[in-house]
């Protein structure tokens, strides 16, 4: 295993991202205070005892809003998986035999990256319900098209090197020449895509939600945070900037980890012109 | 004769994921808890009330039967009638085109006037401390900033100095942040990726300037990503840019489509993510030809 070297601003978009991670490990043992609990008056601007001011009902936002990422970052991740294994799967599958098999499941990517992504997000609310599956189900289905293209690509690339060609004269089995020669050769894309998809993934959690198909209050999600937070939006500002700006780092710094990412991965001459 | 069979494939393929979508839209709405005689009568409606309305759209069918009768209408141009309005769906549709087309227009203008220049500056100035770093950065800032969230904090600053909301200028504005940012980034690393050829160390050799440089060898052999992009931005919005048409109070098709959703507007729905994805396929055809025009390299490969 080769050692992983990053950029000055990768690592820092890695730090940010530990720690909203550590933020929301936080609101497990209630590090900022109950989430649920009414602790001052209503709608008070940030100050001692509510840091990031509190809400319509007197709750402090901090906690709501640790409480918050912790949501909007476990279901983002766990559907992030989701749709790696699939891509993972698909994509190997479809690049490295080709033929009809690759036909049937680009027809079907090509279906899903056709639909309007909000909308298919909204009909799978409808299907299933407002909810947290809803959410997970909807960034799988708009994350998996672009994901499952970039690694078959990577595995049409992959398939006609001479290792594979000499595994396969050696007499290894399909299982074994994927599992052993292809996808490890195209962990990489996996990596970088998982990382950019993670984003899309926060991004349509909290649209989903802000427009009242995703997570359910009274859990608190980054989305649902904004969508009360705008009710009450003139008086009580600190309600959606808060969440927002959290909103905004998480999504920044997995962008910039995702471009450390590539550069290390797929790196390439570049030159200045002045 | 090749090109010619390329694009007969080409058009087979579009019409198969067409068809695809149609057939996944249509269980997706049946699959939906609550149909739409529960939607129109409520919930103390008897049986024979209901049977008399699913029978007067045709909804007593089988499904099988229902998406044949669809599919043969669409085949004439008949997107069939909304069960709310009692209108024809094309013409509703087409009464909210203009809202989703001028936002659209504004936006993608904004992105190819202010991203493509921003990318090339970036690109060419990559050097550390050249201020491409700058720009680097503020594009991923760009990216990063989720539309509702953009919308709601503009939204609020409008309202809190008491500023005119009407108009598509502060929508299309929000819009185009992400546009922009998406079409810099692009055009980066395609301008980036030119620039390492061999023909660019010719041109550096014989002493060209680098604008000159930017227009004659960059420009056109960067072009098909940010062609592709623009193209996959366009079709995106056209289909209806619902976050921020539910937060300006925008009567546009993305708003129309969701609201159908909720009200079980069968032929709505289908209607409008038939035609999304249908511009979707449509821009993406004419962008590969558009590709193939300004740089013949890649039209030939095809």
């Amino acid at each position: 295993m080769k050692k992983l070297r990053l950029d000055p601003l990768s690592l820092a978009g890695l730090a940010c991202l530990l720690l909203l991670v550590l933020l929301a490990l936080g609101s497990l043992v209630d590090a900022a205070g109950d989430p649920d609990a009414i602790v001052g008056p209503r709608l008070r601007p940030p100050g001692p005892g509510w840091w990031l001011g509190t809400d319509n009902l007197g709750r402090s936002v901090l906690p709501r809003v640790m409480e918050g990422v912790g949501t909007t970052l476990l279901l983002s991740s766990a559907a992030v998986l989701v749709t790696a294994a699939l891509s993972a799967g698909f994509g190997v599958l479809a690049g490295y035999r080709g033929g009809y098999l690759n036909e049937l499941i680009m027809r079907v990517v090509e279906v899903l990256y056709s639909f309007p992504a909000i909308v298919l997000a909204v009909l799978v609310a409808a299907v299933a319900g407002p909810g947290q599956l809803a959410a997970l189900a909807s960034i799988v289905l708009v994350t998996i098209p672009l994901m499952t293209r970039l690694v078959r690509a990577a595995a049409v690339a992959v398939a006609g090197r001479d290792y594979v060609t000499a595994a396969v004269i050696s007499g290894a089995r399909l299982p074994r020449v994927l599992g052993r020669h292809v996808l490890p050769n195209v962990a990489g894309t996996i990596a970088v895509q998982g990382t950019y998809a993670l984003s899309v993934g926060i991004s349509v959690e909290g649209g989903l939600s802000f427009l009242g198909f995703g997570v359910q209050p009274p859990q608190a999600s980054l989305g649902v945070l904004i969508r009360q937070g705008g009710t009450y939006m003139m008086a009580a500002p600190w309600l959606i900037i808060g969440p927002g700006a959290v909103l905004v780092l998480a999504i920044l710094s997995i962008n910039v980890f995702g471009d450390g990412l590539r550069d290390r991965f797929e790196p390439r001459e570049t030159r200045s012109l002045v | 004769m090749r090109l010619l069979l390329w694009w007969a494939g080409r058009a087979l393929s579009s019409a198969v994921t067409l068809l695809g979508i149609s057939v996944l839209i249509f269980a997706a709405l049946r699959l939906m808890p609550g149909g739409f005689a529960e939607t129109i009568l409520g919930p103390f409606a008897t049986p024979e009330q209901k049977a008399e309305l699913a029978a007067r759209y045709g909804l007593d069918q089988s499904v099988l039967a229902q998406y044949g009768h669809w599919l043969a209408a669409v085949g004439t141009g008949d997107f069939g009638t909304s069960m709310i309005s009692r209108q024809p769906v094309a013409a509703e549709l087409a009464a909210r085109l203009p809202v989703t087309a001028r936002l659209t227009l504004l936006a993608v203008a904004a992105a190819v006037l202010a991203g493509v220049p921003l990318g090339v500056v970036t690109a060419v100035r990559a050097r550390p401390g050249g201020g491409g770093g700058a720009g680097r950065l503020l594009s991923g800032l760009g990216v990063s900033v989720p539309e509702f969230a953009l919308g709601s904090l503009v939204v609020f600053v409008v309202s809190r100095y008491g500023l005119q909301t009407t108009g598509y200028l502060l929508p299309a504005a929000v819009l185009s942040i992400f546009a922009i940012s998406a079409t810099a980034r692009t055009t980066r690393d395609a301008v980036l990726g030119v620039l390492v050829e061999q023909h660019i160390t010719a041109a550096v050799a014989r002493g060209e300037t680098p604008w000159f440089i930017v227009r004659h060898h960059i420009l056109r052999n960067a072009a098909g990503p940010v062609l592709t992009l623009t193209a996959t931005i366009t079709a995106y919005l056209l289909g209806g840019a619902l976050i921020v048409e539910y937060l300006f109070n925008l009567p546009g098709v993305g708003s129309y489509v969701v609201q159908a959703v909720g009200r079980r507007d069968y032929a709505v729905v289908q209607a409008g993510v038939l035609l999304a994805a249908a511009v979707f396929i449509v821009m993406n055809v004419l962008v590969d030809l558009l590709v193939g025009l300004v740089d013949p390299r890649l039209g030939r490969r095809a």
